[in-house]
């Protein structure tokens, strides 16, 4: 029998649980939706699941603290989908720091958070990344370069900031996720189709063209992105996890 | 030409002008009549004394024999008066009625006992002599130069000690009047509601006292009603949020219909202005993101390629290289407004950007749409307005865009203006300051 992903939905509104469970469960996912955080640990205990989504406005222990607390637990690898009700950075940015793999902003649709799911349990299914980021490490640094995971831009040598379309971070972060490793053409554009698969229509090489310059490689003698012929790419350099100092 | 006596801007120099003129006027009366008072006095004496030693004078050489006059006349002679035993120099005749007061007083020490003759004499130091003949009929002149009452020199000097007093008293006592309400008009003026300043100093004399404490409670009086606002909007946000989302999932659930459609792009409508609404309000709270170096070609040519990526016609034109200080998401929401609302009205935008005066930079968002009437610009930068016409679904909004990029262009330091290009089509202006690092 195949196996039928299963996603646990915590939210304190009954109804949002309900229907968000049971739109899910018509789209061919087993759900489990509980009310709070004190559920949330008590059918942890006993049982796995492949998706968690999360509200982070609930009354008693909101959705940030428990999904740190799954972070740090037996649970860490189970990729995190938060639903905020502020669509506002900090909300974001505190949410991904926590280690959440994606946020949705309320009001969403069903049909949002059903793209979203698949999206995120492709990527963590497909090439489980090598780098693990954490609340205290959001930086990456690769030679001259260190990317910021949370606010998804570079900081060049002296600090400067230099922004990143949407499909450049992805791109940049699949091949973060997995350094010295030849990707192929295919692998990319599955782990860099996230919430805009429909539109995302260019192809990579342009993509891959385009975020060599913003990381100022030659594209003849390229440091970072290293073609290889009939295969695909691979980023060449070492990648490091820049621990912050608090 | 005409002189033009002009009313000083200025309420200190208003006020000086005042002090100064009403002290030295003051001063100048007492001054005068104090001076008045004492010439007059010492002239009198003097004259007395003038009386007194013309008549004792002319009595001891009327007394002395004629041989011994002559000797006597240098132990006679005085500062302005000496007699002569010749009949003097010719002149003009005198009369009495005009002739200065010393001839008036010889005249009445000695008038009655001789007869006496009045004679002006001109020349560079006008002077007049008086004749008459002794009781042994040999001559005799009194010759008088009239002379001013002595003045001692100090006198100016002590004047021009008091009007320097007189003026740095004025000055200390405008400068004490004037400096709390320069201090509480600077302090009004950079009131910021978003970033309240430091309190005014509450101590000094009584009103300054009063006028500062009512300051300070004015300012954390607007400081706690933004907050409230805040707090209200976004509670009402907060708790529209969960409705909308609830209806959302109904309606995905229903089978598909028209009504099915109507309903969702009403709650579309109502979640697009929650948000907005919400935008607006954390624009007023200003920014709590930190400010940091952003290269700004890498950060425009991000934004256009994300637009590009989603199929909009977005483009970058012209460059600086310039790399700036600023909050980079404040920037981004203020530039997504604006390129929305020109591809909302144009279906087009063009970025550009350039050097401006003073080392600021200027980016500007172009379109090629009808533009906005002109006595309209500055209004659709107010919240919730919309140019007369669009208010319909397709293009209306929230009308909160252009006000929310307003806000936030304030809060990182710029100016946002709005002007129709040649030709058709609206420019919208961003000038950043240069941030000094």
């Amino acid at each position: 029998m195949d196996h039928v992903d299963h996603v646990l939905i915590v939210d304190d509104d009954r109804e949002i649980r309900e229907l968000v469970g049971n739109y899910l469960k018509k789209n061919g996912l087993r759900t489990t939706i509980v009310a709070d955080g004190r559920q949330m640990r008590a059918f942890l205990e006993s049982n796995v699941v492949d998706l968690i989504v999360l509200d982070i406005m609930m009354p008693g222990d909101d959705g940030l603290l428990l999904c740190r607390e799954l972070r740090a637990g037996k649970h860490k690898a189970t990729p995190v989908l938060m639903l905020t009700a502020r669509n506002d950075e900090t909300d974001r940015i505190i949410g991904l720091e926590m280690g959440a793999d994606d946020y949705l902003t309320k009001p969403f649709s069903a049909r949002e958070l059903l793209a979203r799911i698949n999206a995120v349990l492709r990527r963590t299914r497909m090439l489980p990344p090598n780098l693990t980021i954490s609340e205290s490490s959001r930086l990456i640094a690769f030679g001259q370069w260190r990317l910021d995971t949370t606010a998804r831009h570079l900081l060049d040598a002296e600090g400067t900031l230099v922004a990143l379309s949407g499909a450049e971070y992805r791109l940049l972060r699949v091949f973060l996720d997995h350094p010295q490793r030849v990707l192929s053409r295919e692998q990319l554009l599955n782990l860099t189709q996230g919430r805009e698969a429909d539109i995302f229509d260019r192809s990579i090489d342009l993509l891959v063209s385009r975020l060599r310059q913003r990381l100022l490689d030659d594209a003849r003698e390229p440091a970072y992105i290293k073609t290889v012929r009939s295969e695909g790419y691979v980023f060449s350099l070492p990648v490091q996890l820049v621990e912050s100092p608090s | 030409m005409k002189l033009q006596l002009r009313w000083p801007h200025t309420l200190a120099s208003r006020l000086a002008l005042i002090f100064f003129t009403g002290l030295v006027m003051a001063y100048g009366l007492s001054f005068s009549f104090q001076f008045y008072e004492r010439y007059v006095s010492s002239r009198s004496m003097m004259l007395g004394n003038l009386e007194l030693d013309v008549s004792t004078s002319v009595a001891i050489l009327d007394r002395l024999p004629a041989a011994e006059r002559a000797a006597w006349l240098p132990r006679l002679e005085r500062r302005n008066y000496r007699y002569r035993l010749d009949t003097g120099k010719p002149g003009r005749p005198l009369n009495l009625a005009d002739a200065p007061m010393a001839a008036q007083s010889i005249d009445k020490a000695i008038g009655n006992q001789y007869q006496l003759d009045y004679q002006s004499i001109p020349g560079p130091r006008p002077h007049f002599q008086v004749h008459l003949r002794l009781a042994d009929g040999n001559p005799l002149t009194v010759d008088v130069t009239p002379a001013s009452v002595p003045l001692s020199t100090w006198l100016p000097v002590v004047l021009l000690i008091q009007l320097a007093l007189l003026l740095l008293c004025t000055w200390l006592a405008v400068k004490t009047a004037i400096g709390p309400l320069t201090r509480l008009a600077h302090a009004v003026d950079s009131l910021d509601p978003n970033a309240p300043g430091p309190e005014l100093d509450e101590s000094g004399p009584r009103e300054v006292r009063y006028a500062a404490v009512a300051f300070n409670s004015l300012q954390s009086r607007i400081t706690a009603y933004l907050k409230e606002r805040m707090q209200l909007l976004a509670a009402i946000s907060h708790d529209l949020q969960t409705p909308i989302t609830r209806m959302k999932l109904r309606v995905e659930v229903m089978d598909a219909s028209t009504e099915k459609d109507k309903l969702w792009s009403d709650l579309e409508a109502m979640e697009h202005l929650v948000r907005e609404g919400v935008a607006y309000a954390r624009s007023i709270d200003g920014s709590t993101e930190a400010s940091c170096r952003v290269q700004l070609d890498a950060f425009l040519d991000s934004l256009v390629l994300d637009y590009q990526d989603s199929g909009q016609q977005v483009a970058l034109g012209a460059t600086t290289g310039a790399v700036i200080d600023t909050r980079p998401h404040a920037l981004r929401r203020v530039l997504v407004n604006l390129i929305d609302n020109a591809l909302k009205f144009a279906g087009a935008a063009q970025l550009e950007v350039q050097h401006g005066a003073n080392h600021s930079t200027v980016i500007r968002v172009l379109d090629n749409g009808p533009g906005i009437p002109a006595d309209e610009l500055d209004e659709v930068l107010k919240p919730f307005y919309r140019v007369e016409g669009s208010r319909n679904r397709n293009t209306g909004g929230t009308g909160l865009g252009l006000a929310i990029a307003q806000q936030l262009t304030q809060a990182i330091g710029g100016t946002l203006t709005l002007s129709n290009r040649e030709g058709g089509g609206l420019c919208a202006q961003i000038e950043l300051r240069r941030v000094s690092p």
